[in-house]
C-alpha cells in the first residue's frame, strides 16, 4: 500500500505530520500506516505535538545575542563549504605529472602554480589574461576558473605532492607577491608581470 | 501574490501556507524593506501586530533569493532568538544531557535547514512556512529520539520513589488526572494543572510516556476488532504490559501532583 510513495528520512515524515491540520488519532493512524517504520518517532511525535498545544503562548526571555553570532558563524562556515564545493575545482582532475607539465608549458614554478591553484593568491590581483591562459589550459572557460579563483581559499584536499612550502591555509596574497616569491627567474618574472591588466 | 511553495505533498500537490499567513506575506510584501524589518522586530507574542514567525520566515528566505545578504543577516538575526524562544518555552528539564546541549544541537540542525535551503538543496523550511512552532516540534522530537539513542533513556532519580510515604492523593487531584486519562485533554481548563501534569509526563521513562501520550489522544489499550488502532498493536507488545506500565506511570504521576498541590 505504501509501496507507491518514495520512502521519507525520518525528520521529513515527522514534519509532515507535524504540519497536518489537525493530529488526532485518524491522523496518527494514517501515517502509522504509511510510514510503519517510523512507528516510535511518529508516536513520541504526536505526544509532543499534543502537549506542546495546550501550552500557553508565553513570552520567554531570552538572551539570545550569543546563539545568534554562534548560528550566524554557522551558516557562513556551511555556506563557505557549500560554496566551493558547488563551484567546481578545474585543477582537480590533474593528476601531479599533468599539474608538473601544466606549470612548464606556462613557464612558471611549479609553487607559483601551486599557490593559484590553492587559491593563496588575490583573484581580484590575477591579470585576466593568465586567468584565460590557465583556462585554455585547463580545458575550462575562463569564467569557470575565475570563479574558482574567487571563492575562499583552503586547502585542496586530495591533491598533494611535494612541495618545499608546508601547505595551509593563509591570508592571500597579492598577484605582485607572489611573482616575487615562488621560485621564478628573473624572465619569467617579467612575463607574468607583463601579463597584468 | 506570495511565492507558492515548493514542497510537494505525496499526491504530488505542492504544499500550501494556512491564509492568515498568506494575507500576512501580502500585507508585507506591499510596505518598504524598513517598515517591515522594524515590524519583524517586535518582541512580544501578545502585540496584534507581532509578525507570525512563518512569514519572517519568508521573508529570510526571499531575501536571499533577491540576493539581498545585508537584509537576510538582519531577518536571520530575528528569527534565531525567536527559534530559541520555542525551544525554551518547550523543552521541560531533560534527563538526556543538559537542556542547554539539547537546544544547541536543535538550533544547529535548524541552521543545517537554512543553509540546504539556499544551497537549494532541500526545501524542508517549506514546512516551517505553514505552521513553524509544529515543525519546531517534529525537528526537537528528531532531536531528541537521536539523543537517546546515544544516551539512552536514563532516569537518575525514579519518579515512583517520591510516592512512598507520601500522603494519600487527594480526591480532586485524582479526579482530575481521571478526568485527564480518560481522553480529552481539554477537560482540564486550568493552565496550571496542566502545565504540572506535562511536566510530570516528560520525565517519565519512555516507554511510560508513550502509553499515558497515547491514551491522552484517546488510543485505547486493546481492542478485540482487528483494524482498530491499540496502544498494544502501535507499541507492539502484550497488552498486559501496556496496562503495567500505565499503572507505574500512574502512581507517578499522582505522586507528583499531590507534592505540586502541597506546595
Amino acid at each position: 500500500m505504501s509501496a507507491e510513495y518514495p520512502r521519507l528520512d525520518e525528520e521529513e515524515v515527522l514534519l509532515a505530520f507535524s504540519v497536518e491540520p489537525t493530529h488526532d488519532s485518524a491522523t496518527l493512524e494514517h501515517y502509522l500506516s504509511q510510514y510503519p517504520e517510523h512507528t516510535q518517532a511518529l508516536v513520541d511525535c504526536s505526544i509532543e505535538l499534543m502537549m506542546n498545544a495546550s501550552r500557553a503562548d508565553e513570552d520567554v526571555q531570552v538572551s539570545s545575542d550569543q546563539l545568534v553570532e554562534q548560528a550566524w558563524r554557522q551558516f557562513q562556515a556551511a555556506m563557505g563549504s557549500a560554496q566551493s564545493s558547488v563551484i567546481a575545482n578545474p585543477f582537480a582532475q590533474l593528476t601531479p605529472t599533468a599539474f608538473k607539465s601544466m606549470a612548464k608549458r606556462l613557464d612558471i614554478s611549479n609553487l607559483f602554480l601551486i599557490r593559484v591553484r590553492e587559491r593563496a593568491i588575490d583573484a581580484a590581483t590575477i591579470p585576466r589574461r593568465l586567468v584565460q591562459r590557465l583556462a585554455a589550459e585547463l580545458g575550462a572557460t575562463a569564467d569557470a576558473v575565475s570563479a574558482y579563483l574567487g571563492s575562499p581559499p583552503s586547502i585542496a584536499s586530495g591533491q598533494s605532492f611535494r612541495s618545499n612550502v608546508k601547505p595551509a591555509v593563509a591570508a592571500q596574497i597579492s598577484f605582485e607577491q607572489a611573482v616575487e616569491t615562488s621560485q621564478l627567474k628573473p624572465a619569467q618574472k617579467e612575463a607574468l608581470r607583463a601579463l597584468r591588466d | 501574490m506570495p511565492t507558492a511553495l515548493k514542497h510537494k505533498q505525496r499526491d504530488g500537490t505542492p504544499y500550501r501556507r494556512p491564509p492568515n499567513i498568506e494575507s500576512w506575506i501580502e500585507k508585507l510584501e506591499a510596505i518598504d524593506v524598513a517598515s517591515r524589518l522594524s515590524q519583524f522586530a517586535r518582541a512580544s507574542r501578545k502585540h496584534s501586530e507581532y509578525v507570525p514567525t512563518e512569514v519572517v520566515l519568508h521573508f529570510l528566505r526571499r531575501a536571499w533569493i533577491d540576493g539581498e545578504q545585508g537584509q537576510f543577516e538582519k531577518i536571520f538575526g530575528i528569527l534565531l532568538p525567536r527559534v530559541e524562544q520555542s525551544l525554551r518555552s518547550t523543552i521541560w528539564n531533560s534527563r538526556i544531557g543538559s537542556a542547554t546541549d539539547i537546544r544547541d544541537e536543535i538550533v544547529s540542525r535548524f541552521v543545517v535547514l537554512i543553509t540546504k535551503d539556499c544551497t537549494s538543496q532541500s526545501n524542508r523550511l517549506d514546512f516551517f512556512e505553514i505552521h513553524f512552532d509544529q515543525a519546531m516540534v517534529a525537528l526537537r522530537t528528531s532531536v531528541l529520539r537521536k539523543f537517546k539513542s546515544i544516551a539512552g533513556d536514563i532516569t537518575t532519580v525514579p519518579l515512583g520513589s517520591l510516592e512512598s510515604d507520601g500522603p494519600e492523593v487527594s480526591s480532586e487531584v485524582e479526579a482530575a488526572l481521571e478526568a485527564f486519562l480518560s481522553g480529552d485533554p481539554q477537560k482540564i481548563d486550568d493552565p496550571a494543572f496542566r502545565s504540572v501534569l506535562f511536566a510530570a509526563i516528560d520525565l517519565l521513562p519512555q516507554d511510560q510516556k508513550q502509553v499515558i501520550g497515547l491514551l491522552l489522544q484517546g488510543i485505547p489499550i486493546d481492542a478485540k476488532e482487528k483494524d482498530v488502532m491499540t496502544i498494544a498493536r502501535i507499541l507492539q507488545c502484550d497488552e498486559r504490559t501496556v496496562r503495567n506500565r500505565r499503572d507505574r506511570a500512574c502512581k507517578a504521576l499522582k505522586a507528583v501532583l499531590e507534592k505540586e498541590a502541597e506546595l
